[in-house]
């Protein structure tokens, strides 16, 4: 009985981190390329929009994983083409992202599914293993691929380039602008994984819940790193399934467990900063010298 | 000669708010067509809920009373170069402390009204006041301490409605607090705007925080462009090194305008909770210091445009009821035309600067 539980909370843990740890990953490519993106929180809030609707206009949670990721990307080039062509202040594009995605989301389940703030129920599903959707054991190996392209790759090498000194970058003739697209490209991408475990079943209005802004506080923690970002993704994930598990269980008022993660974020801030240093370029836009 | 020219690019720079709305309303238009409402259907629906009678016009300018505060809260910290995004929070607890002095402290009215003002300014900027600490002395960013407060406010103001400060059975089964004392309560304006000729329906509501937007718009231009601090705070916002060498204390410079933003976000639910309800709940309208950031950034950051954009927010909201309303366009456009106008703009007011940028170059060739 006692085991049975830890052993739910150990997978029921890695389920609900994942969608954070995803997007935790795309901070990372995106912010290693120099761009800040607090846009996160919209993409994941079109993404999983749309990969309830791609799964059951198309039958199929492949299909419907395959429109999540083509949206991410579509949103991820908005805030590319702001940022990098026209060089507008990274947290005002990701504001604006981040408004105009709330929007997508209920004018098109307005559309779809006559309702506003939920759609209707998708049954195209990924197994469910140990209780838990099967994809969520996706992250280990794309963790990992992650990882390598970053450190063991020439187009890794590259993008951290541009993200730390994107004028010698330029010297030795790589395309800055187009490492950076790149990098804010994979972060659509990755918003699109992370809709395929947040609850792909159904899309309901604010549902990711400030997860893109956990993910960026995981990226910090993380230092930047992908295993950092993950790992630190896992921490905030766990802390929220126990407050889901055990949420009735505590005898302290619901409304202070449900501040925990939020708390924590702060906390391994505060423990955080001054120790991890961003890429050197991040958040400043590429001007060429003339 | 010079001076004509100048103003040739005072009046370019004021292009791209405008260019940026109107593009937008184009988009809007478009999105309306593809749904299968004809354009001119579409403005008809709009026009009919924003400016159709005395009424309607007369609720977008009271629409834009807490919209104004929260772009005003917004746009003070913009201009020291401060993101608070967690305009959100600080009015969730500006207004519960403004309530609390309003249903706890028995004062003549006279000295209940600025009372209740000045709580919820204290309320709002204490909760500014962690995010504002973290960010001089931790370096952490703004944009993601607020966030989190933000989700911790809600909470917070949740569990206190709910347990210590309900007032629950009173008048109704929803968690709220008790009644705020006759004395603190928000009356009308409209019988003064009759004096003067103008005939607000009793239902609109133009009421005292109409008077506390002013007097806070006018407050905030004093400081920014009449104080030795609104100077600092401006030139914080240009450039932190320029700001630095000229001897300005940059980290006190931005915990105080971080302190002021909050303690004008702690305004914005006033009208709501006064003048509206005559109680505090949680359930009191959210998303307001989101739009602050759009306000603030359609106005240019100055206390007048604040005015206008906001005014335009408040008829953009009514638009999207009546979009509607009358026809099958859904109210969520709203947001996606408001996050559209904030890219639009930005981009045109990037594209202007480059072609001033050339325009100069090619004068001093």
């Amino acid at each position: 009985m006692e085991l049975s539980i830890i052993v739910d909370f150990l997978f029921k843990g890695l389920e609900i981190s994942a969608p954070i740890a995803f997007a935790a990953l795309g901070a990372v490519f995106s912010e290693k390329s120099g761009v800040v993106n607090i846009a996160l929180e919209g993409f994941m809030a079109t993404t999983t929009f749309t990969i309830v609707w791609g799964s059951i206009a198309f039958q199929s949670i492949w299909m419907g994983l395959l429109v999540a990721i083509i949206t991410g990307v579509f949103m991820a080039l908005i805030h590319a083409v702001a940022t990098i062509t026209y060089k507008v202040d990274q947290i005002v594009s990701g504001v604006a992202i981040n408004i105009l995605a709330i929007g997508i989301g209920r004018f098109l389940s307005q559309r779809i599914f006559g309702q506003e703030t939920q759609s209707a129920l998708n049954s195209y599903l990924f197994p469910t293993v140990f209780g838990i959707n099967s994809f969520t054991f996706a992250l280990i190996p794309i963790t990992a691929v992650c990882w390598f392209a970053i450190y063991k790759t020439r187009f890794g090498l590259r993008l951290r380039t541009v993200g730390e000194n994107p004028e010698a970058a330029d010297t030795l003739g790589i395309n800055v602008y187009l490492m950076r697209y790149a990098g804010v490209i994979l972060s659509g991408v990755m918003c699109g994984l992370a809709a395929a475990v947040l609850y792909p079943s159904k899309w309901i209005n604010g549902m990711t819940a400030g997860r893109g802004f956990i993910a960026l506080a995981a990226m910090i923690f993380g230092r930047w790193h992908p295993v950092g970002a993950v790992l630190a993704a896992l921490l905030f994930g766990y802390a929220d399934t126990f407050r889901i598990m055990f949420e009735t269980k505590i005898p302290i008022p619901s409304q202070f467990v449900q501040m925990l993660p939020y708390v924590l974020a702060i906390v391994v801030l505060v423990g955080m900063m001054g120790k991890a240093k961003p890429p050197a370029a991040d958040g400043i836009p590429y001007e060429p010298g003339e | 000669m010079a001076k004509i020219r100048i103003d040739k690019y005072r009046l370019l720079e004021l292009a791209a708010p405008i260019l940026g709305f109107l593009a937008s309303i184009v988009v809007l238009l478009i999105i309306a067509a593809l749904v299968g409402e004809p354009p001119g259907k579409a403005v008809a629906a709009i026009l009919r809920f924003t400016v159709g009678t005395g009424a309607r016009l007369a609720t977008v300018f009271s629409v834009a009373i807490p919209l104004f505060l929260a772009g005003l809260a917004v746009a003070i910290a913009f201009r020291a170069g401060v993101f608070n995004i967690g305009a959100e929070g600080q009015y969730f607890i500006g207004g519960l402390v403004g309530a609390l002095a309003g249903i706890y402290l028995p004062l003549p009215k006279a000295i209940h009204l600025p009372v209740v003002v000045l709580a919820a300014m204290a309320g709002g900027a204490l909760w500014a006041a962690i995010p504002a600490i973290l960010k001089v002395t931790k370096g952490i960013h703004e944009v993601i301490s607020t966030i989190m407060f933000n989700n911790i406010a809600f909470a917070l103001v949740n569990f206190l409605v709910n347990g210590p400060l309900s007032g629950r059975g009173e008048q109704s089964l929803e968690p709220q607090t008790h009644k705020i004392l006759p004395s603190a309560l928000f009356g009308k304006l409209n019988s003064a705007f009759r004096a003067i000729g103008l005939n607000i329906p009793e239902h609109v509501y133009m009421d005292y925080s109409l008077i506390v937007a002013i007097v806070m718009g006018i407050l905030v231009w004093f400081l920014l462009f009449r104080l030795r601090f609104g100077f600092e705070i401006r030139a914080v916002g240009v450039s932190l090194d320029v700001a630095k060498y000229s001897g300005i204390r940059v980290k006190q410079v931005q915990i105080g305008v971080f302190l002021i933003s909050g303690a004008l976000a702690g305004l914005i639910g006033l009208q709501e909770i006064f003048a509206i309800r005559g109680h505090y709940t949680f359930e009191i309208a959210s998303g307001l210091g989101f739009d602050g950031i759009a306000i603030a950034l359609i106005g240019r950051n100055s206390p007048v445009g604040v005015v206008f954009s906001a005014i335009l927010f408040a008829f953009l909201k009514q638009a999207g009821y009546g979009l509607q309303l009358y026809t099958s366009v859904p109210n969520a456009i709203i947001y996606v035309i408001t996050g559209l106008m904030i890219l639009f703009i930005v981009v045109i007011n990037e594209i202007v600067t480059r072609y001033i940028r050339a325009l100069r170059k090619k004068e001093a060739a």
